[in-house]
């Protein structure tokens, strides 16, 4: 039978391997061809605690995690309670144990097989670790994959190391031949034979990575950050681009520092960008402020996890929001766009590091741990970018003008906003970049008349880059009943949803940016629809439901909110369309 | 390419500087030493902090940063690590380098980045009105501390020399020619330069005072050896006496940008990558 998708989770301690073997996984599912969602849950901590790692497949689909499984690995019985929920008759679970007690889980519908992973793992002399690579052989046979295209995965995975490689494949092969034993005798039932369509044409990447792709591709060249979860991926990914790629990267000694160090690079010329969680971007609030009044450009991603303070470290959360948007103090403009999906990640990167260069402002991309630190197929970018400079001087090349001494002004008051600037090593276009409010040349000032024109001057820019901004994305029935507004990645769950029959009704409105506010745009697609509207988000008080309601002329707007660490999910969401009701961890005002 | 000189640097600004302030002689010995190592305009961007020193932004001209309390050091970082070619330099007051921003001037000392900063070490908060300074001395009496200052002054010179920074040495407003001499050394010297400039401030530190400074401040002897990191701590733990000149200087160490692979042939900013390939990148999501 062929089958055209998977829902698989590996569940074990911190430091016992899961995260790897599930991207391995998720990678030979994406050489077969396929969509895949590869999600993660884990406490902040290294060693000990319940995590897992989850790969939903499809041939269609899959742009989100799944409820429901048809596979479960686990390394330790306690763990199994963890998963009751998402365990149904059709589904298996291997337990990495020699016997195993039903009669212990009365409420457990499930078949449970024992396999000793581990054993399988000595038994051919490699590290007991390697247990993880025999529950993906034992995956590989059950789901029908290729052997030879998981094997290729594992072995890449572990380049490095020659010797753990072929340990690993032996290990892969052994545990793929005693599942095809246990088939034969009956002692597993096989889930059918997972499609390989031949055309593996997209690449698996994380919210971190496709952002840092993006600045990569836009020209960044300049990242500083202090380590924070779930920001950490993108300050990994970049350090590792600088043997190949003209870029610097810094661990700065805190974030007020690293932020710093970017407004410094920027000011000299190159593009930068720092990232932090909430509360390392609280540090950086002021130097934000800086940005916005000595018009450097500046991206930051706020990668969101459940707050307040320190929060739940390792959760996710869109309650950053009213922060983002009132980060700073006075009033400066600023961009902040708010990616779905990895490909938006990518995409919306590259613009973020143009925008703040054209327009000479702050730009924030708001993303949040849950889809950061997904790894999610997307179709391979254009490979060969290309890259011009926005609003500088000589386009940003050292050294002669063709400008007399005395005749340029950094903030030169122009129709638009937007003052050419220069940058250190260009003759005869001095200027000072000043976080006082400042005076054309940049000396500062504090008159009324000069005070106005600056503010204003600043102000003029948001006409043009309106044009720039990424507009609301409406998916679903043209006639629909019921609306669902999302910003971020939660509209990654929102495709999924609109996939089930009982979403025929439905339509989706994606904001890939909040600030400046869509607000004809949203209000356009609102327009003559006779629906209830439902404004969806990770926080307990419906921050973007109020900025929808301050920003646009909408009537009554509902609120679904989720503010317990945890994403929005599909099965949960068909639920409350079907009989207009939502479990306990849900609000609904 | 504008080679500097006098007219070139002059300001249309008048400074607001207090008449006898120490900054009048600290913004001449910066101007002096620039000249004299005939730099051209282009190629020196100054960072200023905030404070009376700051304010020197706009009192020359200059490529400038005016940023924020406490953090152009990290700015001046930012911009030497962008373009490694510029002399650049950061101005700050004793509140900002070595209150607000001390974290990052040990930053700037560890990594040995090529950056001089001169701090306008009056002991008092200035401009905000003369409250007490982490220089100034235990039983300060201030606006902000009307009961005497509790704790004791900060020893960070002492902090520089042990952290890595390459080039420490302190000077005197009132002593215009060694002045020059520092910042043109610490300009010169590739890796972090602190250079420490005792001045009065006329209107909030009357303890300190011209009078007071002639009896407290003395030459560094001529066989002192500013390559002995030791003798420089022990020079640094008498806070009394306050010896002028280069205090330490470590030649053997590297510049923080020198250690970089991607900057060893160009500097960043001419590395603009008008064309990029991401083969490289995605590799491994392949």
């Amino acid at each position: 039978m062929d089958l055209e998708s998977l829902n698989w989770k590996i569940a074990a301690k911190a430091g016992e391997g899961v995260m790897s073997s599930a991207k391995l996984f998720a990678k030979a599912c994406k050489r077969q061809g396929l969509s895949v969602f590869n999600y993660y849950e884990y406490p902040s901590l290294i060693k000990g605690g319940l995590q897992s790692g989850l790969v939903s497949a499809a041939l269609q689909g899959a742009t989100c995690q799944r409820r429901h499984l048809d596979l479960l690995i686990i390394f330790h019985e306690k763990f199994i309670n963890d998963h009751l929920a998402e365990l149904d008759e059709n589904s298996l679970v291997i337990i990495n144990a020699n016997a195993f007690d039903a009669s212990k889980y009365p409420e457990l519908k499930t078949k449970v097989v024992a396999i000793n992973l581990t054993k399988i793992a000595r038994d051919q002399g490699a590290n007991p670790l390697a247990s993880n690579i025999a529950a993906i052989g034992l995956s590989a046979c059950l789901f029908g994959m290729d052997l030879g295209i998981m094997g290729r995965v594992a072995v890449e995975e572990f380049a490095k190391n020659k010797e753990a490689a072929e340990k690993n494949l032996l290990v892969l092969q052994a545990a793929f031949k005693l599942a095809q034993q246990m088939v034969d005798d009956s002692s597993l039932t096989p889930f059918g034979n997972l499609i390989n369509t031949g055309v593996d044409e997209q690449i698996l990447v994380s919210g971190n990575e496709a952002i840092g792709l993006g600045a990569l591709a836009a020209g960044l060249q300049f990242y500083s950050a202090y380590p924070m979860t779930p920001a950490t991926g993108l300050l990994h990914f970049l350090a590792e681009q600088q043997n190949d790629y003209p870029i610097v990267v810094k661990h700065a000694e805190d974030e007020i520092a690293a932020i710093n160090h970017a407004l410094g690079a920027s000011f000299a010329g190159v593009r930068a960008m720092t990232g932090s969680s909430g509360g390392g971007f609280a540090l950086m609030v002021e130097a934000l402020s800086f940005a916005g009044v000595a018009e450097i450009p500046l991206v930051v991603l706020e990668a969101v996890r459940q707050g307040p303070a320190t929060g739940l470290p390792t959760w996710t959360s869109q309650g950053d929001l009213n922060f983002i948007l009132g980060a700073g103090h006075g009033d400066f403009l600023r961009v902040i766009l708010t990616p779905g999906d990895v490909q938006e990640h990518f995409v919306l990167s590259k613009l973020a590091v143009e925008l703040a260069e054209k327009y000479q402002l702050p730009v924030l991309i708001m993303s949040d741990k849950y889809i950061l630190e997904t790894n999610q197929t997307m179709p391979k970018m254009l490979l060969k970018q290309e890259n011009k400079r926005f609003s500088m001087l000589n386009d940003g090349q050292l050294g002669e003008t063709g400008l007399t001494e005395g005749e340029y002004l950094r903030y030169k008051y122009s129709e638009n906003g937007i003052s050419p600037r220069s940058i250190p090593g260009q003759v005869n276009a001095l200027q000072l970049s000043n976080s006082y409010e400042h005076d054309e040349y940049g000396f500062a000032i504090e008159d009324a008349i000069t005070t106005k024109k600056m503010v204003d001057k600043r102000a003029a820019k948001l006409e043009a880059l309106q044009k720039d901004l990424p507009k609301p994305l409406y998916l679903g029935s043209k006639n629909p009943e019921k609306i669902l507004i999302s910003f971020g990645s939660t509209i990654n769950v929102l495709r999924d949803l609109l996939l089930d029959e009982a979403a025929a009704k439905t339509a989706v409105i994606h904001l890939p940016c909040v600030c400046p506010f869509p607000a004809l745009e949203l209000e356009g697609l609102l327009e003559g629809k006779n629906a209830e509207v439902f404004v969806l988000e990770g926080n307990a008080t419906g921050q973007l439901a109020a900025l929808i309601k301050r920003e646009t002329n909408l009537p009554k707007l509902r609120s679904i909110l989720r503010y317990d660490g945890r994403p929005f999910y599909s099965e949960e969401l068909v639920e409350f369309l079907k009989n207009q009701q939502l479990n306990e961890q849900y609000r609904l005002i | 390419m504008t080679e500097i000189n006098l007219a070139n640097l002059m300001s249309p600004v008048a400074p607001t500087w207090c008449p006898g302030c120490g900054n009048f002689s600290i913004l001449t010995a910066l101007k002096q030493a620039l000249i004299e190592l005939k730099l051209n305009m282009e190629d020196v961007v100054i960072v200023f902090g905030i404070g009376c020193s700051g304010n020197t932004a706009d009192f020359i001209k200059c490529y400038g940063l005016h940023g924020l309390h406490g953090r152009g050091m990290a700015n001046a970082i930012g911009i030497k690590l962008a373009n490694h070619r510029q002399k650049v330099i950061m101005i700050g007051g004793d509140g900002d380098v070595y209150g607000e921003g001390l974290n990052h001037l040990v930053a700037a000392c560890r990594g040995n980045h090529d950056v001089t900063a001169v701090v306008f070490n009056n002991h008092r908060y200035s401009l905000t009105t003369g409250q007490s300074s982490p220089t100034s001395n235990k039983g300060t009496i201030s606006k902000s501390t009307p009961q005497g200052l509790i704790e004791d002054p900060i020893g960070v010179l002492s902090i520089a020399v042990s952290n890595g920074a390459g080039f420490v040495a302190r000077a005197y407003a009132g002593k215009l020619k060694q002045m020059v001499e520092m910042i043109k050394a610490g300009i010169l010297y590739e890796g972090f330069s602190l250079i420490d400039v005792q001045q009065p401030c006329p209107t909030f530190n009357k303890e300190q005072d011209y009078a007071w400074y002639q009896q407290n401040v003395f030459d560094l002897p001529v066989d002192y050896d500013p390559s002995n990191q030791g003798q420089a701590l022990m020079t640094l733990l008498d806070k009394d006496k306050l010896g002028l000149g280069i205090l330490y200087q470590n030649n053997a160490r590297k510049a923080y940008h020198d250690e970089i692979p991607q900057l060893s042939e160009k500097t960043l900013i001419e590395q603009f990558p008008k064309e990029i390939n991401l083969s490289k990148a995605i590799s491994e999501f392949i």
